[in-house]
């Protein structure tokens, strides 16, 4: 029994770890992230952990060195929304699947759905991205959001944490004109009590469906005997219980607020995302609750006409000041490759430039609880590494070299491909 | 011999009817005459005969035929007119298009070839209908006179000038047609013109395309006979037909833009909204373009959502739009009102004491509801002033016109007399009862 254990153990071992798994970075510029950057070291990498990092290292004849003279050695960034293999052309209806019917899906997976060939996969890849989360949308609770490596044959390859966190779309009062389209949508309420009594309608039914939850956690512990299982309420246990956090996107203050109460009154465990505008008031309650949140692209519009022209663009800053644990993601698929440069974006106006950096990497990992692995670059985390020829966030920086796990990655794109191809056409 | 008497009978009839029933004549005494286009008269009398004003004055006697209503403490006004509107229009305009049109939704438009949202031939006084509720809502409220316009669509059609009082839409009709209505919505992303920007590009082309019609047309007028016919093109002909334009601009750089782009097409212009017109009335002045100035000035939102900001463009929008005529007028600027849906006479009321409040001088209000309107539309020499052999189209209130307490005691729609409906209570009243 124990020998079919140690086989079975040795076999893991085998097909997650082989010997080009181990190799040797070095001299190489350091920015591990957790810690100030280290000039001209070394980063041994052995079956895809980071084994050990110094100047000097011993290891064992043979192993595979990399140079890194001149170059920078990375965290792989993570982006912490995307549609990643779930849209590839948004005016292809039949490539997008982003959204299931109906408001409450708790049960459904986001990875399940994700497409491994998606074509931006590798363009994100090729800009230092190694890892995002997948998240559903649609209806009121859209699903499970997971995270994921950019790189794998099927999703499972690919799965890091594949239940990261349910993903709650709060209702809002809008009456606004569609911000991207500048008209009234078809689905605008005339008034304000319209708007309102449609999401007090919205709300209570997300009320009774915790009720609903709730319930059903008792029932099951009880265990009587005319206990059935439900799929979308057995998916809720884990949100009940506080093992999974519930992300809640809200833009707006209002939103945000009525989320945080919403928050506590059910007694969740909650990450904010996209938000867009914050008071003091929210500021102080967000960091009071030690609640993270997901900021969507610094560089847009101030969403009031009268407001200042950097609103949207000093939000990082003003989260950092506060002490809030903040990431950054593009909520996007074509965009992902972009995730560096909405980091930059906020470093003019008043983000240092290494927490700009962790809100793409240990933040991000401490937000969806995979510090442990991924995020920085630290000995017994998972070799996620990026080789760039300077600061990461820049835009005209070029990745060298991506590993994941110590895996090399094919850096290779569409536009590469596309670019290869022309420049080698005969004049 | 029997057939020619039936056929003498009924053109004897059609004649009768053409020139209506005999009217009586009318004398107001004694009352205060705001004649428009000039002093104000105190006592005097105003005969009314066969339809058109006879005489005016304080000398002027009544005539001993005359049906004489005593009027010492009434004042006597021009009869109002709207300036731009759609009383006694269909509630949706159709786009009078083809059989199956109001089913089927239009093919999109590839381009300004295909002429997209485009009704410029439809003429409103083919579509006013006497009996409609709104002809008597409008006399109501004081008017006598409309300027109706079809309004849907970019080229929605060519108004008419309308009397509020008839028993067939014909004999409502005092000049038409009086311009090209537009209106400058996109018509959303999958069809042309998808945006702004598309609308004004359309609206030049259509104009160049009217001008190259007709000098089409007119060669193979001069020389058919080997000539390739021009394809008719109702589009064209309907712009063609337009003497001017009416052009949407509510915001002063909306002002002077449409002010530009209808310089390029060398027609008489007038501009309708003209809220911001205070910041641009210099300029407007120099450029000639007639404005039709809403009455309904612009409000905060029913039921707006509480927390949120208004923007300070809307709110300045809001304080300074009633001013918007006084600085007009100090400028010089030809500018009418047109209600712009503003319905019940106290709100009208309201809405011209605004105006008055923010500078304008009353006889200039006067005026902006009268005279101005006639002269605007070319029809100043026979409606819009009480003066002798014009239209008799009289307002008569116990007081001064745009007082709060004033109240319509009748009109006069081409001499005969209509008494307004009771006035229903105020807006507040009413919804506090609800």
């Amino acid at each position: 029994m124990k020998r079919h254990l140690v086989t079975f153990l040795a076999f893991c071992l085998a097909i997650t770890a082989g010997p080009q798994d181990t190799f040797l970075i070095r001299d190489v510029t350091l920015h591990p992230v957790s810690g100030p950057d280290i000039p001209l070291t070394s980063v041994f990498v052995e079956d895809g952990i980071v084994a050990d990092v110094g100047p000097k290292l011993a290891v064992p004849k043979g192993t595979k060195v990399v140079d890194g003279k001149g170059l920078h050695l990375y965290p792989g960034m993570i982006d912490s929304a995307t549609t990643l293999g779930m849209a590839e052309i948004g005016a292809v209806r039949e490539t997008t699947d982003v959204a299931e019917l109906g408001d409450f899906n708790p049960q459904l997976r986001a990875l399940v759905a994700v497409n491994p060939s998606s074509e931006h996969l590798p363009v994100a890849r090729a800009n230092g991205i190694t890892s995002a989360i997948a998240l559903p949308s649609g209806g009121i609770i859209a699903g499970q959001a997971g995270l994921m490596h950019l790189d794998g044959w099927t999703w499972e390859d690919m799965d890091i944490k594949r239940s990261a966190a349910m993903h709650l779309r709060f209702p809002t009062i809008s009456l606004q004109a569609d911000e991207s389209m500048g008209r009234r949508g078809a689905d605008t309420p005339a008034s304000f009590s319209e708007g309102k009594r449609r999401y007090d309608e919205t709300l209570q039914k997300l009320r009774i469906f915790f009720e609903d939850a709730r319930r059903y956690q008792k029932a099951k512990a009880a265990g009587g005997a005319g206990f059935t299982v439900d799929r979308k309420l057995e998916a809720m246990l884990p949100v009940l219980e506080g093992k999974q956090p519930v992300m809640v996107t809200a833009g707006r203050k209002r939103a945000i607020a009525d989320a945080l109460d919403f928050a506590k009154r059910e007694n969740l465990k909650i990450i904010l995302a996209g938000c867009r505008e914050f008071t003091p008031e929210l500021l102080k309650e967000i960091k009071a609750r030690g609640v993270p949140v997901i900021l969507p692209e610094t560089l847009a519009l101030p969403l009031d006409e009268d407001d200042p022209y950097d609103a949207l663009f000093t939000i990082p800053s003003q989260l950092h000041r506060e002490g809030i644990l903040f990431a950054f993601a593009t909520f996007d698929s074509s965009a992902v490759r972009n995730l560096p440069y909405q980091a930059a974006a906020a470093v003019p106006f008043g983000l240092e430039r290494e927490d700009a950096l962790k809100a793409v990497t240990l933040n991000a990992a401490k937000i969806w609880g995979v510090e442990d692995r991924v995020g920085s670059v630290d000995k017994g985390k998972w070799a996620d590494l990026v080789l760039a020829d300077g600061d990461l966030l820049e835009t005209k920086t070029q990745i060298k070299q991506m590993w994941m796990r110590g895996r090399s990655v094919d850096l290779s794109t569409r536009h590469t491909k596309l670019a290869d191809k022309y420049a080698s056409r005969p004049d | 011999m029997r057939i020619s008497m039936i056929a003498a009978t009924l053109a004897a009839a059609a004649l009768c009817s053409a020139a209506g029933p005999a009217l009586p004549v009318i004398a107001i005494r004694n009352a205060t005459v705001h004649t428009a286009s000039g002093p104000v008269l105190e006592k005097s009398t105003v005969v009314v005969r066969n339809g058109l004003i006879e005489a005016v004055g304080p000398s002027v006697t009544a005539p001993a035929d005359a049906w004489v209503l005593e009027a010492p403490s009434l004042h006597v006004y021009p009869g109002l007119t709207d300036a731009m509107s759609s009383w006694g229009l269909p509630a949706a305009t159709p786009p009078a298009a083809g059989p199956g049109a109001a089913t089927a939704p239009p093919p999109p438009a590839r381009g300004p070839e295909d002429r997209p949202s485009n009704s410029s031939w439809v003429r409103a006084q083919d579509l006013v209908n006497p009996s409609d509720r709104t002809v008597t809502a409008a006399r109501n409220a004081g008017f006598t006179t409309a300027a109706v316009f079809p309004t849907a669509g970019i080229f929605a059609g060519q108004g008419a000038l309308v009397n509020l009082a008839g028993e067939k839409a014909g004999q409502m009709t005092v000049a038409t047609p009086l311009g090209q209505y537009l209106s400058l919505s996109p018509r959303g992303f999958t069809s042309f013109p998808g945006s702004l920007m598309g609308v004004v590009a359309y609206v030049r082309q259509v104009y160049l395309d009217a001008d190259a019609y007709r000098a089409e047309k007119a060669a193979y007028a001069a020389n058919p006979r080997g000539a390739r016919r021009p394809a008719y093109d109702r589009a064209l002909e309907g712009v063609l037909e337009s003497p001017r334009l009416l052009l949407p601009a509510v915001w002063a750089k909306e002002l002077v833009r449409m002010t530009e782009l209808a310089a390029e097409f060398k027609r008489p212009t007038i501009l309708y909204g003209a809220h911001d017109a205070a910041r641009v009335a210099p300029y407007l002045a120099k450029s000639g373009a007639a404005v039709l100035v809403s009455l309904k000035w612009p409000e905060r939102a029913r039921d707006p959502d509480p927390e949120a900001d208004e923007a300070l463009r809307i709110l300045e929008l809001r304080e300074n739009a009633p001013a918007a005529p006084a600085a007009l007028a100090k400028a010089g600027v030809k500018f009418a009102f047109y209600a712009g849906g503003v319905e019940r006479p106290a709100d009208l009321r309201a809405a011209v004491k605004k105006a008055i409040d923010a500078g304008l001088d009353r006889e200039a209000a006067v005026r902006a509801l009268t005279l101005s309107a006639a002269e605007i539309y070319g029809v100043a020499d026979h409606t819009g002033s009480i003066e002798p052999g014009k239209i008799a189209n009289l307002t008569i209130t116990d007081g001064a016109l745009f007082q709060t307490s004033t109240k319509i005691k009748f009109v006069l729609i081409d001499g005969v007399k209509y008494e307004p409906a009771p006035e229903a209570p105020a807006r507040q009243q009413q919804e506090e009862k609800r």
